[in-house]
């Protein structure tokens, strides 16, 4: 091991982020804005905002398979290609599967960005708050342990992040899905607003359906410009058209001279003074050169994504605790939860073959929870919310045996009628027993202990599937939608690319990792703000919950630095 | 429209899945040769049986979308061994069906005798898939139960029956034209950047279909 050990002073800064995803870019943010001067270290390669977005501006004709997959990307993805990140336009953007292998002692889909930006690059954009009912349900119904904050904890926080990133959506006033700062929402086509309207009609206002809310702009907003409706966003936009790392976090930390980015860098360990129960800094493998640094802060920001920054949990003082910082509690790397989904149903709407949409709008339709609220029980905890959308396909409706100028002519007009679907995404519950753990036995391309899963949907999530298909169904049916189908396509844990749990907060270090901070309650500089520290799940997306809580956090931290408590 | 629409109305008129590229589970296939043995002669045979399934019209048709070439490239990358030989097979069948039923080369035939020809193969074709999915199904069955009684890691990925030639090579007409720059911008409307969205945007019959 080659230690560089006489760059002390040149590598101490007061705080140290790891990880430049939602989360890391949001921590840099907001500690160099307060006048720190941070590091942040990315385990992978620079992606320069605008000029490394090589696919943002081809056309699909300039793809040699037009997008699609060959037999080497299926050979070196073997992961990635068990669902759509895998393809022609964005391979760039996912981690190679073959260097950082993991081991499932159980199925579990790991979708990984590792690099400057992270999933902040690709990820969905639908941007909601968690509602009161979220935070309190855990301790009502007796699972696991309680959230130690409250919806109105978080509340400013939601709007101060959402302020910052550009959320559009609409002010719909519901209790289930609190309204937050928005820029003008994006429309709703003609079928939509019709779905909505006999939906609003049949349920006498018990469901809706709104825009979904997503982290693209609608208005011009810091340097960035509003979405000029290609929907390709996850190719990187060249216009920073949605919220990610480059268009947003990371110009406006660089904005203040304070921020050092430093890509490459592994974290392979959080380096813990057991005097002083704190952290004093990390060690960090160069992925290109193979040295190790040492980085030295007064505060470390975990925020590698929720099963990489347990990863680095366990891995640090292991001469103290053996399954490494945060594990006293017993409930380090426990609970995973992601959100289960791909299930729900599809029609067909006819009356509207005068409209067509112009645009491609990156965002569809949200269905907010209507399970277990108010007056509805039913078999199972939680519920679930619906995203979709309706669209007017191509021409499909070919007499068989057709060919020629027919053919070309009846593939080239929209289909008659549009066709509307919608897809549940459901609450998982956190089950202590699901679980990952360092394999030792394996290593990755740098001679690293892998993550080895074992996690598993339960009774909850199974009954509650049923549900996601057939209200899909009814709500489709009364609202005048034809040949509705339902499906399942199937759901194998980590499709939902959003990884929670291992780390959770709470209230008691007995049972908990973190405390209402975000600080692992065995070292108190230590913050841990991305999907580990979710105590439930909820049914939301959860990236804009992580924004807040970690600008949240990085008040907290800043103050406690002031007062020199930490 | 997006891609995924592409794919289904391909599908749909295809009557099968697009082959190539799927979401294969586990296992590691092997790949296709580098080399599927594509030759000048079977690029321009490709490009006028894929000129009569999507001809010139009052816009450009396959040929002038180079289908040919698009399927070379695509048999040999995303298609695996199994699906190769049969599309390469199916090619000098083509040829001797051709010779049987009219007595000529296909580029040496008239237009109508070029449809009457691949209406026929389409009929073969349909008959052809219906027996293999048939004969598949119980191998199929079994090794889903195989794989049900291992564990996850142990588990493979079912390999069916190639479809037949035919339906391999509409289903890469229909690709390789709709996502070529005259499909897309000539047949098709294309607007890379619209700017704006409009849920109720007019439409009259006969209207062109946007691309992606």
């Amino acid at each position: 091991m080659n230690l560089n050990t006489n760059a002390e002073s040149q590598n101490t800064y007061d705080a140290i982020v790891i990880g430049s995803g939602i989360s890391g870019g949001w921590a840099a943010k907001e500690l160099t804005e307060k006048g720190l001067k941070v590091i942040m270290l990315e385990r992978g390669r620079n992606i320069e905002h605008i000029k490394d977005y090589v696919n943002a501006n081809k056309e699909l004709w300039e793809f040699p398979h037009r997008g699609r997959r060959t037999q080497q990307m299926i050979k070196d993805y073997p992961v990635l290609k068990r669902d759509y990140p895998l393809n022609e336009t964005v391979l760039d953007f996912w981690v190679k599967d073959k260097e950082c292998p993991y081991t499932e002692i159980k199925r579990f889909d790991w979708y990984r960005g590792y690099h400057v930006g992270g999933r902040s690059l690709m990820w969905g954009r639908q941007s909601y708050r968690l509602n009161k009912w979220d935070f309190e349900a855990n301790a009502k119904e007796g699972i696991a342990v309680d959230w130690p904050i409250r919806y109105e904890d978080i509340a400013p926080w939601y709007s101060y992040a959402e302020k910052f990133a550009g959320i559009q959506g609409s002010k719909d006033g519901l209790e289930v899905l609190p309204d937050g700062e928005f820029m003008p929402a994006m429309e709703l086509n003609c079928v939509e607003k019709e779905v909505k309207k006999r939906m609003a009609e049949y349920y006498k206002g018990k469901r809706h359906l709104i825009i979904g809310r997503s982290a693209n702009l609608t208005q011009p907003h810091y340097d960035r410009i509003n979405c000029q409706y290609r929907n390709r966003c996850w190719r990187g936009c060249p216009f920073g058209g949605y919220f990610s790392t480059q268009s947003a976090t990371l110009p406006a930390a660089m904005k203040t001279g304070n921020l050092t980015l430093r890509p490459f860098s592994i974290v392979t360990k959080i380096l813990y003074d057991k005097d002083t129960k704190k952290a004093t800094g990390v060690e960090v493998l160069d992925a290109e050169t193979n040295l190790t640094y040492e980085f030295k802060a007064k505060i470390v920001f975990v925020c590698a994504s929720a099963l990489n920054s347990t990863w680095v949990l366990m891995n640090s003082a292991t001469d103290i605790w053996p399954d490494g910082l945060g594990s006293s509690s017993g409930e380090l790397g426990h609970n995973v939860m992601d959100h289960h989904f791909r299930a729900g149903a599809k029609g067909r709407v006819e009356g509207f073959s005068d409209k067509y949409e112009y645009g491609r709008r990156p965002t569809g339709i949200y269905i907010p929870r209507f399970r277990n609220i108010y007056d509805d029980k039913r078999d199972y905890l939680r519920g679930f919310g619906y995203q979709g959308g309706a669209g007017r396909g191509r021409g499909v409706e070919v007499a068989e045996f057709t060919i020629g100028a027919d053919l070309k002519d009846a593939l080239s007009v929209p289909t008659e009628d549009w066709q509307i679907g919608i897809t549940a995404f459901g609450e998982m519950l956190p089950y202590h027993e699901n679980k990952v753990t360092l394999d030792r036995n394996t290593t990755d391309k740098w001679g690293l202990p892998v993550l080895a899963f074992d996690v598993e949907i339960k009774e909850n999530e199974k009954k509650m599937r049923i549900d996601m298909m057939n209200d899909a169904k009814e709500m489709l049916e009364v609202s005048g939608v034809k040949d509705v189908e339902t499906f399942d396509h199937g759901y194998a844990v980590g499709m939902g690319i959003h990884e929670m749990g291992t780390a959770r907060m709470g209230r008691d270090p007995k049972t908990s990792v973190l405390n209402k901070y975000n600080q692992v309650w065995d070292a108190l500089n230590v913050f841990v703000t991305d999907g580990a520290c979710m105590t439930s799940a909820s049914c939301v997306n959860p990236s804009l919950t992580y924004m807040a809580l970690t600008a949240r956090a990085a008040d907290y931290a800043v103050s406690e630095l002031k007062k020199r408590n930490l | 429209m997006d891609r995924r629409d592409l794919l289904k109305s391909i599908a749909l008129v295809t009557g099968a899945a697009v082959i190539g590229g799927d979401f294969f589970l586990t296992g590691c296939k092997q790949a296709g040769k580098s080399e599927a043995g594509f030759t000048p002669d079977n690029i321009r045979l490709l490009d006028e049986v894929g000129e009569t399934i999507l001809p010139t019209t009052q816009t450009p048709g396959a040929k002038a979308a180079q289908v040919g070439e698009f399927m070379k490239v695509y048999v040999t990358d995303c298609y695996t061994q199994r699906q190769q030989n049969a599309f390469m097979e199916g090619l000098i069948s083509l040829q001797d069906s051709c010779e049987k039923m009219h007595g000529k080369a296909f580029t040496d035939c008239s237009e109508t005798e070029r449809k009457e020809f691949l209406i026929s193969l389409e009929k073969e074709a349909k008959a052809f898939n219906q027996k293999r999915d048939e004969e598949d199904k119980p191998t199929r069955e079994a090794h889903e139960q195989r794989n049900s009684t291992l564990p996850w890691k142990d588990q493979t990925e079912f390999e069916g029956s190639p479809s037949h030639y035919y339906t391999m090579i509409k289903q890469l007409t229909l690709l390789g034209f709709f996502t070529s720059q005259t499909g897309m911008t000539e047949t098709l409307r294309h607007v890379p950047v619209p700017g704006k969205y409009d849920g109720e945007f007019p439409y009259a019959k006969g209207d062109k279909a946007w691309a992606e």
